[in-house]
């Protein structure tokens, strides 16, 4: 499937009150960027538009797959992680598990602790779903709620191995 | 070709989710689960050990595991005595607790036909949790969808189940799950929460002393159902006012109707068809109940429905909330739009009300917190009424909410699940298709999750800095993962801005007259008595 025909599949996921003129589509809304959707929506006819649009550029991030395999690709800023994921049809099971929505916490990635500290303050609600990762580390972030910018260029993320990896481990474990 | 068919189909609907193969494996999966009848959770002993030989020889690695027959648990003749003639349904989460110290962090048990795996360990919940596949299930709901066959209903969320449910949860996740997408809603909720001070100061103006409120669940539970509707329906029901319209009034009394006949209820679905002409009225207590659960929310779908039809014959632009867009969007049909509706209500009224009452208590018995929130929502919000952005500001309400939530009083004492792949949990095999009971009051309640595990302490949920760590799958009160509560959010704005308000407005202070009000398990923790509390003005 093509990517752009997964990215009107994705926004007509992520657009939700808004406004709808019966001609109307949905497809509108791709020029925008897909974090801080939010700021995109009419609610109730209240226009809270306060992002201004920005210009989408290129950035290269570099994943390390469970296997220790390092992908490199080339994503567009204001995507988050799990976009990239996603678009590049990444194969990480089980990843992005809620489709974004801090329920689930399977977008665990970890990060080196300079991009750690440059992304900044991290929501409440993110915490609590990053409590119940698996293999949670200090560098942990939720890959559905980090947002591609220019100045991340070049970082790298580990993703975490799974419950489902370790599982043989913890058979054994128990059965002893 | 069917399974290519639906392959395509989850494959559309959920890219976001999952690489090609992951879901080809994945649907492949669930076809096998549903084909091979492999969800009936019902197992006579004699199948049970005959499941989990079949098992053990297909899967090698567990050879070492301990087999289900060697679990220790409560027998079957004492659980039923316990349950029927003690009354433990009302102590469920007693019963839990008292289990667990016997017998051990996971145990079995037998309620008439139905066998229980019983886990009361955080480690082996997020185990079970973490390990779930696309369409996790949570328990038999068979004779909520024999009514909906019945009336030709569908099913929602709570309902439903694989690929179906999948399908729903896809699109209603998208819209009321994110945080911030929910915060807009704010502006719709805050003046319920008027509406709720007002009555507050009515009702208190009837008693002698001019500052109790007798039985606080009831106003709560208007508050609720108010709150939801603005949200679902976008429609204020007027439940806070001094004569509730008809329409809405027979909804609480089909909504009471559905939880006072809760056992009655669940004897329904536990009652054999061909036992039905003898003992007739649990399934028509159910029956008529739903029938009203349904009747209200497609009134109000059909409403909006009508008036978004005009507007698109006239050609006028269609602004509104989220009924609005499902009825302008149709990712679901109208039909699957009543069922989540009807369910969404239900599922969100009594366990909000409930968690406000107890959060009211907790705060009126322990003043000291209660000044020290005050203070706290005073110095950030200085008087102003709460926005949905504000809230992440004020991390003691949040903590109030947890501490009530998450620790004292579950409002889920426990959860369940049905495994849908053969799992070891605790060392023991777990056969496929086993009902799985997740014992979330034990866990909030055990010291080693919670030191002071009895005492109220909201700051107890306060982080340092980000990496200031809880591991709290010791109380997951809205579940964890794709199966997890869909309005978590919604009940969270609903209780923070209530919260934030009523202490900004009053002390509350315990009745005079006041005694410890425990809890019972009623389908849900509700106050065992009612809760009476004072509302003093601040200034
Ligand atoms: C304090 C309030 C609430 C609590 C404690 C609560 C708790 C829960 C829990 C524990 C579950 C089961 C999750 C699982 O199996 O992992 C659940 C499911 C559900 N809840 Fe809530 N809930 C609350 C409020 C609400 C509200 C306000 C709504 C509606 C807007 C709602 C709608 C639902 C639905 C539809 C499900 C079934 C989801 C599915 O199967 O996909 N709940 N809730
Ligand atoms: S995808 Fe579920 S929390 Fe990020």
């Amino acid at each position: 499937m093509s990517s752009s025909l997964v990215r009107v599949l994705l926004h007509r996921a992520a657009v939700a009150r808004v406004t709808l003129a019966p001609h109307q589509t949905l497809r509108k809304t791709s020029a925008l960027s897909r974090c801080g959707s939010v700021l995109h929506r009419q609610i109730r006819g209240i226009n809270t538009f306060t992002l201004p649009l920005r210009t989408e550029e290129k950035v290269t991030i570099n994943f390390v797959n469970r296997d220790g395999k390092k992908i490199s690709v080339t994503a567009l800023t204001g995507n988050s992680i799990l976009d990239v994921v996603v678009d590049q049809n990444l194969d990480f099971d089980g990843f992005g598990a809620c489709e974004g929505t801090l329920a689930c916490s399977t977008c665990h990635v970890i990060l080196e602790e300079d991009v750690y500290k440059k992304l900044g303050s991290i929501s409440d609600e993110e915490m609590d779903m990053l409590d119940l990762a698996y293999g949670l580390t200090d560098t942990s972030r939720l890959g559905c709620q980090v947002c591609l910018r220019k100045d991340l260029e070049g970082m790298l993320l580990r993703v975490p191995e799974t419950v489902a990896d370790a599982r043989v481990d913890s058979q054994q474990e128990s059965s002893t | 070709m069917a399974l290519h068919d639906t392959f395509l189909h989850l494959g559309r609907k959920n890219l976001l989710q999952h690489t090609y193969k992951q879901i080809f494996m994945q649907t492949r999966g669930l076809h096998k689960t549903t084909a091979s009848g492999s969800v009936d959770i019902t197992h006579s002993p004699a199948d049970l050990k005959d499941d989990t030989a079949k098992a053990s020889e297909e899967v090698l690695d567990v050879a070492n595991a301990k087999n289900l027959k060697d679990m220790p648990g409560p027998s079957t003749v004492s659980n039923l005595l316990e349950f029927f003639y003690r009354d433990g349904f009302s102590r469920i989460h007693e019963i839990q607790m008292e289990h667990s110290q016997k017998y051990g962090k996971i145990f079995k048990s037998r309620f008439g036909p139905q066998f229980v795996v019983s886990i009361a360990d955080r480690d082996m919940v997020a185990h079970v949790l973490r390990a779930e596949g696309v369409a996790p299930q949570r328990g038999n709901m068979e004779s909520w969808k024999e009514y909906r066959d019945l009336r030709g209903r569908s099913t929602g969320l709570i309902s439903a189940e694989g690929e179906e449910w999948l399908k729903m949860r896809s699109v209603l996740r998208q819209l009321i799950m994110r945080p911030r997408d929910v915060a807009v809603f704010a502006p719709d909720v805050n003046p319920v929460v008027e509406d709720l001070v007002k009555r507050i100061k009515t009702m208190r103006s009837l008693q002698p002393d001019g500052q109790t409120v007798e039985n606080i669940n009831d106003l709560f539970f208007k508050y609720a159902m108010e709150g939801v509707a603005t949200i679902l329906y976008e429609a204020r029901l007027g439940c806070l006012e001094e004569d509730i319209p008809k329409m809405s009034q027979e909804y609480i009394e089909a909504l009471h109707l559905m939880f006072s006949s809760f056992k009655t209820t669940m004897y329904a679905g536990a009652i054999p068809k061909w036992l039905r002409p003898i003992i007739p009225k649990p399934w028509e207590e159910f029956c008529s109940s739903w029938d009203g659960l349904f009747k209200f929310s497609q009134i109000h779908v059909d409403k909006k429905l009508s008036e978004v039809k005009r507007k698109m014959e006239r050609g006028e632009e269609i602004k509104g909330g989220l009924l609005t867009h499902m009825l302008v969007t149709r990712e679901m049909s109208v039909e699957d739009i009543y069922a989540n509706m009807t369910e969404m209500l239900l599922a969100g009224v009594d366990t909000t009300s409930f968690t406000l009452s107890w959060s009211a208590y907790l705060l009126a018995r322990h003043p000291m917190v209660q000044q020290q929130i005050f203070e706290e929502v005073e110095r950030v919000l200085g008087g102003r009424v709460p926005t949905g952005e504000d809230v992440a500001n004020l991390p003691l309400i949040r903590g109030l909410v947890k501490e009530t939530l998450s620790r004292l009083f579950p409002v889920l004492p426990g959860n369940g699940r049905v495994t849908q792949d053969d799992l070891i949990v605790g060392g023991y095999f777990i056969p496929k298709g086993t009902q799985l009971a997740l014992c979330h009051y034990s866990t909030s309640m055990d010291e080693e999750n919670f030191p002071s595990a009895e005492e109220f302490r909201p700051e107890r949920w306060l982080r340092k800095d980000s990496t200031d760590r809880v591991d709290n799958f010791g109380s997951i009160p809205f579940g964890y993962g794709i199966r997890s509560c869909i309005g978590r959010r919604i009940a969270e704005l609903e209780m923070y801005l209530a919260l934030t308000q009523l202490l900004q407005k009053f002390h509350i202070k315990v009745s005079p007259d006041a005694t410890d009000v425990r809890a019972k398990t009623h389908g849900l923790l509700c106050p065992g008595a009612p809760i009476n509390l004072r509302f003093v003005d601040r200034d």
